[in-house]
């Protein structure tokens, strides 16, 4: 069985923060990710909240150099899926598609995933007039009529990046707007320019579509039945921790499914550690998941030099 | 058995960059078709795929181009691995 002193579960922005920490400390780092190095930040259009860059940087861009930082320091970053853990004692073994691991301390940085709405129609059309990635679909909609579904940050965000490509924008908010205040006033800018209509409110009941294709969005707003023709249909509807793979092993969640752990980012398990998104409390954003993500590798070295005892939550 | 592989992407596509780096990384050469660049082959990819998103990465066998494409649709490893496996 291959041996690490760390295994990262996740490569995110606060797998790789961690990832820089601990392979500069010579602790030999193994990252495992399914999805997309860089996480959500990776698929966002523009972080704006980033510290450190003063005009703002590409969720592309970011994920590339916060990779880039964390390779140079010997990270070893494999594609492959996590599907358990176990608590050995002196140290952890990690399930994966390409094996089982053996390492000294663990971190899960999984992050979450975006939710679905869970209506008629949006898994028939998953990918075929149903979107949860704005930089990745977008631009099948140039001149064309999209609906947004939200009325958070990731909403306004990607709503105002989709008008790069489309003819009208929809915006169906549930109750009201609870973005930020600078993506408000660039959304009302929007709706300013005729680009947006923004809908109160509103809670999307149902998508509707003929030979293959999206052709409306039926809603409810205040009691009333509304029907909004549209091409395509993105959501951005929150967020769900990734936490399906740690049934069964001893990692305790909380009620949301997101990861509880002590002052010290350890879980209920030994050994195993929590940082960013998953982890529960997070305020889901870039700057306090990579911060949490440092902390969790100085712990795990106190863990691995045997200066902490066992989870106190 | 040589594979001719076709990747299209868009400049905002943060899985179309896994799906390069992870062709590069096995040694497989690819051709990028950016359709922000040329956004008149959407609607091959459309038909190609029979979705609307990217990357579709299309795999031919060099030796057999009468055999149908494997077409594999966003980022699947696993299965851009099958693809170009010889």
């Amino acid at each position: 069985m291959e041996k690490h002193d760390i295994v990262i579960v996740g490569a995110g922005p606060s797998a790789l923060a961690a990832a820089v920490y601990t392979t500069r400390e010579d602790m030999d780092t193994v990252l495992f990710d399914k999805g997309v190095i860089g996480g959500l930040a990776a698929v966002t259009d523009w972080v704006d909240n980033y510290p450190g860059f003063s005009k703002g940087i590409s969720g592309l861009d970011l994920a590339g150099e916060l990779q880039a930082q964390a390779e140079r320091f010997g990270a070893d970053i494999r594609f492959g899926e996590v599907t358990g853990i176990d608590d050995a004692g002196d140290h952890r073994i990690v399930r994966t598609t390409e094996g089982d691991i053996q390492a000294k301390a663990v971190l899960i940085a999984t992050g979450s995933d975006y939710k679905k709405i869970g209506v008629p129609g949006e898994k028939e059309f998953y990918g075929r007039g149903v979107h949860y990635c704005a930089t990745c679909d977008g631009a099948f909609y140039r001149d064309k009529n999209l609906v947004v579904v939200g009325g958070g940050n990731s909403a306004v965000q990607e709503g105002l990046f989709l008008t790069r490509f489309t003819k009208h924008i929809d915006l169906l908010v549930r109750s009201t707007v609870k973005a930020s205040e600078v993506l408000q006033h660039d959304l009302e800018k929007a709706v300013q320019e005729g680009k947006i209509t923004v809908h109160l409110e509103t809670v999307t009941e149902e998508i509707v579509g003929e030979d293959g294709k999206v052709t409306k969005v039926i809603a409810s707003q205040k009691g009333e039945k509304k029907e909004f023709k549209t091409d395509g249909v993105f959501v951005f509807v929150g967020l769900l921790p990734n936490t399906g793979f740690l049934e069964g092993t001893g990692v305790e969640l909380d009620e949301f499914g997101f990861v509880k752990s002590d002052e010290g980012l350890m879980t209920s398990v030994n050994g195993v550690f929590v940082s960013g998104d998953v982890r529960s409390g997070a305020t889901m954003q870039i700057a306090s998941a990579v911060g949490e993500g440092a902390t969790a590798a100085l712990k795990m070295r106190e863990f691995v030099e045997g200066r902490v005892a066992t989870y106190a939550g | 058995m040589s594979k001719k592989v076709t990747v299209y992407t868009t400049n905002t596509c943060a899985y179309c960059v896994m799906v390069k780096k992870y062709l590069t990384s096995k040694g497989q050469t690819y051709e990028e078709v950016n359709l922000d660049e040329k956004p008149e082959l959407r609607q091959e990819i459309i038909s190609l795929s029979g979705q609307m998103t990217v990357p579709v990465t299309v795999v031919t066998d060099s030796d057999h181009e009468e055999k149908q494409p494997e077409v594999t649709v966003g980022w699947n490893p696993g299965k851009l691995a099958a693809a170009i496996a010889s």
